[in-house]
């Protein structure tokens, strides 16, 4: 052991002065200008060794003192953390290694937590959460159907017989047909499985109910598979860990940290829509219906969203590319 | 200078030291994430600690080194409380929106309590020369500044705004003390109000500008048939970005600067030091915009460069006007031991925060 030299400041006090400091078999002996102090080496409190940072003893009186050369440790065997933390080898691995356990972590373990967690929220949660949602959409964003009551009817019939014939429970799935400004030509389903369907899209839809059965296959798909609970859960999660490990980055790398979190969640929610669109296709097989009915039903979106096709876009976008979903479905109809 | 007032004793004006290198943190970052991951977020408590115990022993003036104090079991205490309170916030607004509606009330009552709570331990935890920052707040002035004002100014057209950041700065810094020397600070609305025009004036500056580039292009790409749409629009988008990158770098230097500066100059502990600090906006603007760009193109991994930069640069262009009897100040000067055994003593000994 060697003598240490550094500053001694009294108990609870800024008072300082010049000291050395030596660790010997079980006894510190600390030398002050004028005196000499002795402690039970096991009563000390010494800062954890970190690779440019002085290290800190506090004695059980208070006092302190801090080591003059930020290289110099109280025990001769440097700790294991700080090993690690100036091991070149390990460091350079790190700089490959970090950025795939970051991936692994957030897309393959997260994902796959979210997904077996969900399956233990109970019904009551999904069926309260689905209509508390309904209530506020339906006040703010749809407006009662204009459609002929023949044509609600016959959404309703065809709607109820698929139920039938693939085993759903009808007071679980229910259907509304509302008009809204809002969602445009669209379809959504709630947790509960409250499934509504736009005006704009029936009329669209309008001599091609195979294709509205698709798309209603589609959305009782995402009730199914548990998809908004998913999505909850894992941003909730990914959120978390985010901050806990990048916590300390503050400012613009927050900004690039949350644009980073919304593309990978993004990419969640396509995998979702594909989990769905093959649901929808299986089902629709079940049903005896052509798969190519999906197609259909994605090829109006296309025409009326007049998409290009770019793929720096794909990233960005919560749902797959429509090219890509037709493609799928034309592909099932072959196998 | 803007001092000369606070005391007719002569000062020695003394540095503000740092020693950080980036090359040392980052194998202290790399190995506080690597572990962080592989413990599912729980070192994380360690990493911050041993992160902030890096740059505070890194920082020092005349010669002593600023320490922090906290362990990571009282951060991983402060972090599965905080875990809890966002998961119950998140799962009930998301879940259950009506009972969220509560639970976001509730929130807005506990915010000053936890914002206390926060300060009191960040600056209990934080020492120099062996004596210990303290903060004293009080829940009601907490409630006023940081939660009723703010949603007050939202019905002002925002026109109240800068006042409630000076009265939460002032907040901050009049109840903090050194040991038992309290700070003194005395800032101005009139900076807050003047920096706010500043940076909205900038602001509306950049979107003209961008208005009148995007108008040109627009009008240049409808001359030329032989661009490719898709790709000018990609390529319209990237230039956008760092237009982006450029205005959040040059407004938050141009904030951050002139609030600092003038916090600093405006803030002493008596008897014992005024404070200056001389933040430039273009350099710190510069500084910022580099160090965005760096975590970009490196995925991040330039982090700890850029943290050590910062850290580097704001110490260096800040210094204390030590009073030249302060020595002796200092020599008498005493931990406040009731208050901090009172504070010790409580159940939530910890900075409830994710972060």
């Amino acid at each position: 052991m060697t003598m240490i030299q550094g500053t001694y400041y009294y108990p609870a006090s800024s008072k300082a002065e010049q000291a050395e400091l030596l660790v010997k078999e079980g006894v510190a002996q600390l030398f002050l200008v004028e005196k000499q102090l002795d402690y039970s080496a096991s009563s000390l409190k010494i800062s954890s060794s970190i690779p440019g940072v002085a290290q800190e003893v506090v004695f059980e009186d208070g006092g302190k003192f801090v080591a003059a050369d930020s290289k110099a440790r109280i025990h001769a065997k440097p700790s294991m953390l700080e090993r690690l933390e100036s091991h070149k080898p390990l460091i350079a691995f790190s700089i490959v290694g970090v950025p795939l356990l970051l991936w692994f972590c957030f897309a393959v373990v997260m994902p796959r937590m979210a997904a077996a967690s969900v399956v233990l929220v109970p019904d009551a949660v999904s069926e309260t959460m689905g209509e508390q949602a309904f209530d506020i959409i339906e006040e703010l964003m749809l407006k009662p159907s204009e459609l002929a009551q023949e044509r609600q009817q016959q959404v309703k019939q065809q709607w109820q017989s698929a139920l039938t014939s693939l085993n759903l429970s009808p007071e679980k799935f229910v259907l509304h047909v509302y008009r809204s400004d809002y969602f445009g030509a669209n379809a959504f389903a709630l947790p509960n499985g409250t499934v509504v369907i736009t005006d704009d899209l029936l009329n669209r839809l309008e001599d091609n109910p195979d294709a509205v059965l698709a798309i209603l296959l589609h959305e009782i798909g995402h009730v199914q598979q548990q998809h908004s609970l998913r999505l909850i859960a894992q941003s909730v999660s990914n959120a978390i860990v985010l901050a806990m490990i990048f916590g300390d980055i503050d400012g613009i790398g927050e900004i690039i940290i949350g644009s980073g979190s919304t593309l990978v969640q993004n990419a969640f929610s396509r995998d979702m829509e594909r989990e769905a669109d093959n649901y929808a296709l299986e089902q629709l097989v079940a049903l005896g219906k052509p798969t190519t009915a999906f197609a259909d039903a994605m090829s109006s979106f296309s025409e009326l969203k007049k998409q290009s096709n770019a793929d720096v876009l794909q990233y960005l976008s919560t749902h797959p590319e429509i090219q890509e979903r037709i493609d799928n479905a034309l592909k099932f109809n072959k196998e | 200078m803007e001092n000369s007032d606070v005391s007719t004793a002569s000062t020695t004006t003394t540095p503000v030291v740092f020693t950080g290198k980036a090359g040392e943190f980052f194998g202290i970052w790399l190995v506080n994430i690597l572990l962080s991951i592989v413990t599912l977020g729980i070192y994380s408590a360690w990493a911050k600690v041993r992160t902030l115990q890096y740059f505070y022993g890194n920082t020092s003036i005349d010669n002593h080194n600023f320490s922090y104090l906290a362990t990571p079991m009282q951060i991983l205490k402060g972090r599965i409380l905080a875990v809890i309170l966002f998961a119950v916030y998140t799962l009930t607004t998301q879940f259950l929106p009506m009972v969220g509606l509560a639970v976001i009330v509730a929130v807005l009552f506990l915010m000053p309590w936890l914002i206390n709570q926060s300060l009191r331990f960040n600056s209990r935890m934080t020492s120099y020369r062996n004596v210990r920052f303290a903060f004293k707040g009080s829940y009601g002035y907490a409630l006023l500044y940081f939660i009723i004002l703010p949603i007050l100014s939202v019905f002002t057209l925002y026109l109240l705004l800068p006042w409630a950041l000076k009265k939460m700065d002032e907040y901050i810094y009049s109840n903090l003390s050194y040991g038992d020397k309290p700070l003194k600070t005395n800032i101005s609305a009139v900076e807050y109000y003047s920096t706010s025009l500043i940076v909205l004036g900038v602001s509306i500056m950049f979107g003209v500008a961008v208005s009148i580039a995007v108008g040109a292009g627009a009008v240049a790409g409808g001359m030329s048939d032989g661009l490719n749409l898709d790709s000018l629009m990609s390529f319209a988008g990237v230039i956008m970005l760092v237009v982006y990158l450029i205005l959040i770098s040059v407004i938050s230097a141009i904030y951050r600067a002139r609030i600092r500066n003038h916090i600093f100059n405006n803030t002493e502990i008596e008897g014992l030091t005024t404070f200056t600090s001389k933040v430039s906006v273009s350099e710190y603007a510069m500084l910022l915009f580099v160090n965005t760009l760096a975590i970009v193109f490196t995925l991040g991994l330039a982090y700890p460069w850029t943290a050590i930069r910062q850290s580097a640069y704001l110490a260096s262009v800040t210094e204390l006007e030590i009073v030249d009897g302060a020595q002796a100040v200092l020599d008498t000067m005493e931990e406040q031991q009731s208050s901090f055994a009172e504070e010790a003593a409580e159940v939530f000994d910890v900075d409830i925060a994710l972060t």
